[in-house]
This record gives C-alpha cells, structure tokens and sequence, in this order.
C-alpha cells in the first residue's frame, strides 16, 4: 500500500507541471497501469480491468466526496460514453457521435466535433456511443452512420473520415475505438439488421484499413458450416463493445454479438459461428489464432459483447494467462487465453435454460427455452444477466466485481424476412415484464470459482459498468440516477449520490491539481468528484 | 385534401411497388432522394397480410393482437391523436411520437406502408361504437361509486386511474374486461404498497415511484409522502388492483352502459 502512496505523490507533481500538449504514444497506452493519473484507454489498461491505482479517495474519507465540475451535454439521446483523460484534457462523445474536449480540472470546453449526420440512421438501440481512442495528438470516433474519423486533439478538426460500412443496410459504430501499435481498431453495429460482422483495424496517420476479419465465414472457410445456404450473408456477428489486447501474445481478444435473425434461428440452423464468441486475433494480420463460443446458434439475443478481464494467475495447480467473462447468458467462464480453453464456467445469476456446461463449456440446453409463438419464459430476459456495461478487478482484492441483472423475459418468435436495411430479429421479445420487473445488483466474484462474496442490491437493474480503485472502493451507478462508492471488500454502502438522470455509462478515475478525481456522465450531463475539505 | 408532406428516404420504389433498390452504390456518400407521398400505395390484401405479420410481431405487445390496445392506445378505432392520414401514420410509426413511449420502428417505407393498410383493415368498421345509454352509463359511474377512486374531468378521486381520455386509450372489449376481472392487468402505478413505520403504525398507499433506497406513494387519504425504506419495517408490495369487480354487481345493459359512457371520454381541445 506504502509504495502506491509514494508512487501517487510523483503522480502528483507530473501532472501538475505536465503541459496540455504532451504526446500520447503506444509505449503509454502500453504502460498505463504506470500513469494512474490519466485515464488513456476504454477499459483503463489494455487488460480491461477498469481499476484505477489511484488511492486517495479510501473507504474512509469517501463520504466527504463532493462535486467538482458538471458538463451539460448538447444531446437529448441516451448517454454511454466513458472519458478517457490524457495529460489535463478529457475526451468524451455526446451521442450521436460528437466529440468534446474538456479541461479535465473545470470541464470548461476546449472544443466541441459535431457531426451532421443523415436524416433517417437505423440503430436498433438508440444513437448512442460509447467513447473515443487516442494517441499521439488524435481523437478517433466511430459514428452511428458508421464512419471511423481521426481528429485533431487540439482543435477537433477533421483529419481524415473514412465509411467503414454502409449505413443505410443497417450498419452503424457505437463502439470505443481501441489503438493498438500504430493501428486503430474498431467494431460494428447491426445485428438486428443481418449485417454480415466484422472487426477492421486502420492505420491512425491515414485511415487505410489494414485489414477485416468477418466474424462469419465464407463457404468454404472453417466454420462456414455453420452456416446454410446464404444465411452467412446476413448473420449478425456484430463487434459493439470494445475488447481487450494482449501484448505478449500480441493477440486482441473481443467479443462478438448475436446471430440474425435474433430470436428466430430456422433460417441459420447450426452452431452460427462465430457468433456469441470470443475470438483472439493476432494484431497485425487480424487472423483468428483460437475463438470460444459461449452460446451455439443462439435464439435469444445474448450476444457474448462483455469486456474480457485479462489476468494472469495461477489455475488448476499451475501459472496460466486467464480471461474472466461474466456472460450475458448468465453464465461466468474463465478461459485460457493463450488457447480458448474453457477451464470454468458457473452462473452467477439466476438462469434456467441451460442444465450447465459441458467439459468444453458447450452448454447443456434445457428444453422448451426457445421463443414461441406464445412466448416462452427464460431466465435471464433479453439484455441478459450483464451486458455491454464493463466489470472491473482489482488486484488487491482479486475479486471480479460485475453488474447483474435478475431477470427474465418473455422470447416470442416470429417470421422473418431479411431486406436491406431493415430488421431483421424474427419478433420482438418482451424485455420489462410488468408484473415482474426484476431488479439488479453489483456482485463480486472469486474469479477462480465463480462463487459470490458479496452482493449490493438494487431496486431496478443497472445499465452502468463498475470500477474498483486502490482505495479498496467499487463506484457504481443505477437507472436511478444514484452514483455510489462500496467497500471493496464487503460491498457496504460509504456514499451515495442522486445525480438525477439514468447512469447508462462506466465510471473512470483520474488526477487532476493534485487531487483523486470520480468521473462518470448521468442524464445529459458529466459529473465530476473529488474530496472536499 | 390531404396535405402533400415531403419525406426523405434513400431507397425508390420498383415498378412492382413491392422492392425498394439502393440508389446510391456501395461506398459511395448516400445521397438522400426527396420523393413526395400523400396516399397509401400499398393497399392489396397481401400488403394487409404482410402488414399483420409485421404488426404482430412488433406492435401488438403493446396495441395488442388487433389494435385493441394496451399499454399503448387502440388503433383499431379509427381515431389518432398525432395525426390520422397515410402519411402521419407512416411517420409516426418510422420515427415514432415524441413525448411518449412510442419508438421509431426503423423500417424502410415499404414495410411501414403495409403496417398501415394493416391499421386501416382494422378501422374498416370492425370496431363499432358502443351503442349503450351513455347517459345512463355516467349515471351508474356515480352510483357505484367509481368517481371516489377515478377522476374524470377534474372530479373524482385520485387513487384510481383519470379517465377523463380513457375512451382514447382503450377499446370498449378493454374496458369490459377491466370492470369485470380487475386483476387481469393491474399497472404498476397501481401497486400497493405497506409497512410499518418507526412508531410501529401501519401504512399504505398506491406506489408512485420506488428506487433503491426511498420510496413514493400516494396514501389512501391521498397524501402525497417519500420515506426513506431503511426506516420501514414489514415493508411490501402487492402486485393486486383494489378495484373490485363489478362482474356480480352490474347487469348485462348497465355494464354496456358503462363502457358506452367511459369509451364516450375523450380529451378537450386538441386534434380529435
């Protein structure tokens, strides 16, 4: 503990002196659990953790957290991003897909990207974005009418803005850009409109693609059996949450959302890969080096797009490189990232259509679970028991701390036809059962067990990841608009706050004058903490 | 005569009236077409069938099956209160109704034109106005006593429901089905919620707001309070309406009297 306070203190004074225009280079973002001080990547490291060395804000003082600044948004759709701060300025989009820059100590505004988008964007689940990348002097930004844009971090000027895909057939980015070496790689929307999905990465000085790996297969490539007919044409599979790297294997590991049609699978019978998988691609090729599917031919809409937590420990009796996955479907996996091995796999929320995992992590489906003309009951409903919200670990506790929801959902099965640009899901599904809403709650993990140590009860099921920080604290935050700080270690309440709109985004932490500060955007707006006196 | 609206879309119309073929090749920046429509062009039975499949699939979890309604208004009557021609319907239903729950449906024109002659094919007479006394059925709203929980027109009480628009929203098969099994579909505004407070006194009231740690409701005396839940004791929620059912107190004809009077409440003022 002695030698972070140490290390916080040099921190301290790097930051304060550090001018506004220091490079961000690849050796930073590689080293950036070394520089607590700003917050450089989606996930805050490039193993996604979500953790922040900083320690200043403690189990003890964090009842005198008060607010700093607040930025009020120019946007009436719903908020997703996480900021991320490099060297005084922080970056952030306001959905649709605008950028602004910030002065990270007064939320003052450096500049503002707006972009003009087209009348009519087909996102099935709202506008939304979920954050920028950086490097060097550049912002990069996907758009909801799937565009990749390189900004200037200074100014926001456009330096280039290339079309990823078409829009108009239903694909869209709302994914965070993640640099990687000198590449910018990105993801897709679209899996309710039977895009075909893929993951590309670009060069950051010229926006060149260097390469796409489509998520479905060709015929005749492995796994294209999976696939009938041209059902591969228009699968799903799409990219929309950000993964995470893995420099010594030099391998990115991401997952991949649902097959199309979502709840009517007879047009795609097979296991429709690579759907519902984590795929580990090696980075400067983008070829596929191991993939592990969570749910074969998937009929319930439970994309695998949760941020992989990358952790090497020691398991089953010898030192392994790890990935921890708290699955939509309700299931956690620890796998092995250096082959897709599966090595564990437990719910840690209420689920009944699965009897439980073979040795392969093949899940054992129970009977009559599939959508029905009628509808079908299935634990968890729709959006799962997580979803795209990140979960964090913290290396001092070791736990897994995740975002849960318990619910179940109502799968009604319909007929489906595809055409460009429009749906493609084969009925709606009920997401909010009336009479039985569920609720949620911030659960931590023994991540080599699965098992539960603690549990923080919510009325109504967050939308909002967590982040865990060297003060022994887990932020969080509610559809209710509450942001709130536990114990690490026992999920006890220490503060709580009201910020009065839905908290649909992740928290981050980072210094700014000296001072531990809390970020996180609620409603229209993002919120700012730090210690008062 | 129908108002001409221009709508952009980036898709034309094929000869069949049927396929809708991207203008703009792929790769290059969408250039949007402007087109002009005033009619329904797609009208034939089978564009009411496919209209159907689609309703069916995406509407009626909450306008029902048939338009009926539900958590979302009847459509089936033949009235709508954001506009009722063609191309009211087809915007509404493509980008949805702002201030209210209604989502934009993100489908290309065609496919929205079908839901339409699928609305229209249930407005063609199928849903006859109650023909019940409506004043007779005003009448027995009073004396039964339903103005002591339901408000209509600033009078009333205020633990049930306003139904000063409830003609809009529901349809007359809806209405019956309520006085007759109110348990059938109880709104979570409705809930009740009890506990004990700190002095160990019994409390309860209509649910009007709940998060994790306080709670909002409307009392029996129609108090408003918000209390801390840390503080309550036996603290519950039952998901049951304390409406009671009128299925052994009304005959047959004062029951349609009844819906007569309540699908005869509408909004004043506004677009009818």
């Amino acid at each position: 503990m002695k030698h972070i306070r140490v290390a916080s203190a040099v921190i301290v004074l790097t930051c304060v002196t550090a001018p506004l225009h220091a490079q961000l280079t690849y050796e930073r973002l590689l080293k950036a659990e070394q520089d607590p001080g700003n917050w450089l990547t989606y996930s805050g490291n490039y193993r996604s953790w979500r953790y922040s060395p900083l320690n200043e804000v403690t189990r003890d003082n964090a009842r005198k957290l008060k607010l700093k600044w607040v930025y009020q948004m120019q946007t009436t759709h719903t908020v997703e991003t996480t900021p991320l701060v490099a060297d005084g300025v922080m970056y952030f989009t306001e959905p649709p897909s605008n950028v602004v820059a910030v002065d990270a100590a007064t939320g003052r505004q450096f500049w503002r990207y707006r972009r003009v988008m087209p009348k009519k964007v087909n996102a099935c689940c709202g506008q939304v974005n979920r954050g920028i990348a950086l490097l060097g002097d550049r912002v990069f930004v996907g758009t909801v009418d799937a565009h990749l844009v390189a900004l200037d971090a200074k100014t926001g000027a456009v330096l280039w803005d290339i079309e990823v895909a078409d829009y108009r057939t239903g694909h869209s980015i709302t994914v965070a850009p993640l640099i990687v070496k000198d590449m910018v790689i990105c993801g897709i929307s679209g899996g309710e409109y039977g895009i075909r999905g893929f993951l590309d990465a670009y060069d950051v000085a010229s926006g060149k693609r260097r390469w796409r790996y489509w998520t479905i297969p060709a015929p005749g490539e492995p796994g294209s059996q999976t696939w009938p007919g041209d059902s591969w044409k228009t699968g799903g599979a799409p990219t929309w949450v950000t993964g995470s790297f893995d420099p010594e294997q030099n391998l990115i590991i991401w997952g991949t959302g649902n097959p199309s049609p979502d709840w009517n699978g007879d047009s795609r019978k097979g296991d429709n890969l690579y759907s519902d998988s984590a795929i580990a691609l090696d980075v400067d090729t983008g070829k596929l080096k191991w993939y592990f599917q969570h749910v074969p031919h998937d009929v319930h809409d439970w994309d695998s797009v949760q941020v992989p937590v990358l952790v090497d420990d020691e398991f089953l009796g010898r030192p392994r490189k790890l990935i921890y996955w708290a699955h939509r479907n309700a299931f956690y996996y620890v796998l092995d990232r250096e082959t897709g091995q599966f090595l564990l796999g437990k719910p840690f929320a209420t689920q009944t259509w699965a009897k439980g995992l073979d040795e392969k992590g093949r899940p054992i489906r129970l009977p009559n679970i599939d959508p029905s003309l009628e509808g079908t009951y299935v634990w968890p409903g729709v959006q799962g028991a997580t979803n795209w919200f990140s979960p964090s670990y913290s290396p001092l506790t070791k736990l897994l701390y995740v975002s849960v929801w318990e619910n179940q959902g109502l799968y009604r099965k319909g007929e489906q036809e595809y055409s460009p640009g429009n749906r493609y899901i084969g009925s709606v599904p009920m997401i909010d059962l009336p009479d039985d809403p569920g609720h949620g709650a911030i659960r931590a993990l023994n991540p080599k067990t699965g098992d539960r140590l603690w549990e923080y009860k919510l009325q109504t099921k967050p939308w909002a990841g967590v982040l865990s920080t060297a003060g022994q604290l887990v932020f969080g935050g509610s559809d209710e608009g509450h942001v709130f700080a536990l114990d690490a270690t026992n999920g006890k309440e220490i503060w709580r706050q009201n910020l009065g709109g839905i908290i649909r985004t992740n928290p981050i932490s980072y210094q700014s004058q000296g001072k531990q500060v809390i970020a996180i955007a609620a409603g229209n707006s993002m919120f700012t903490f730090e210690l008062g006196d | 005569m129908v108002k001409r609206i221009r709508f952009r879309v980036f898709v034309a119309m094929g000869v069949a009236g049927l396929t809708w073929v991207a203008l703009t090749p792929a790769g290059a920046t969408p250039q949007a077409e402007e087109i002009t429509a005033t009619r329904n062009p797609l009208t034939s039975p089978s564009d009411v069938a496919a209209g159907a499949k689609t309703f069916r699939g995406h509407c009626a979890p909450c306008h029902g099956v048939n338009g009926e309604g539900g958590r979302g208004p009847n459509l089936a009557s033949g009235v709508f209160f954001h506009g009722s021609s063609d191309v009211d319907l087809l915007n509404n239903i493509s980008e949805g109704i702002q201030g209210t729950e209604m989502p934009g449906l993100f489908y290309s024109p065609d496919r929205v034109w079908q839901i339409v002659a699928f609305i229209r094919s249930l407005n063609a007479g199928k849903q006859a106005k109650p023909t019940a006394d409506v004043a007779q059925g005003e009448s027995l709203f009073k004396s039964k006593g339903c103005h002591q929980c339901h408000r209509v027109s600033g009078e009333g009480g205020r633990l049930g429901p306003d139904l000063s628009d409830i003609g809009r929203t529901r349809s007359a098969e809806h209405l019956r089905a309520a006085l007759l099994d109110p348990q059938a579909d109880v709104r979570q505004r409705y809930w009740v919620v009890s506990f004990r407070d700190a002095s160990g006194t019994k409390q309860e009231g209509f649910l009007m707001n709940e998060d994790s740690y306080t709670v909002q409701f409307i009392d029996m005396s129609q108090r408003l309070h918000s209390l801390t839940k840390s503080g309550l004791k036996d603290y519950k929620v039952e998901k049951t309406s304390r409406m009671p059912s009128f299925k052994d107190s009304l005959s047959s004809t004062e029951l349609e009297q009844l819906v007569a009077y309540l699908s005869s409440l509408r909004p004043k003022g506004g677009a009818q």
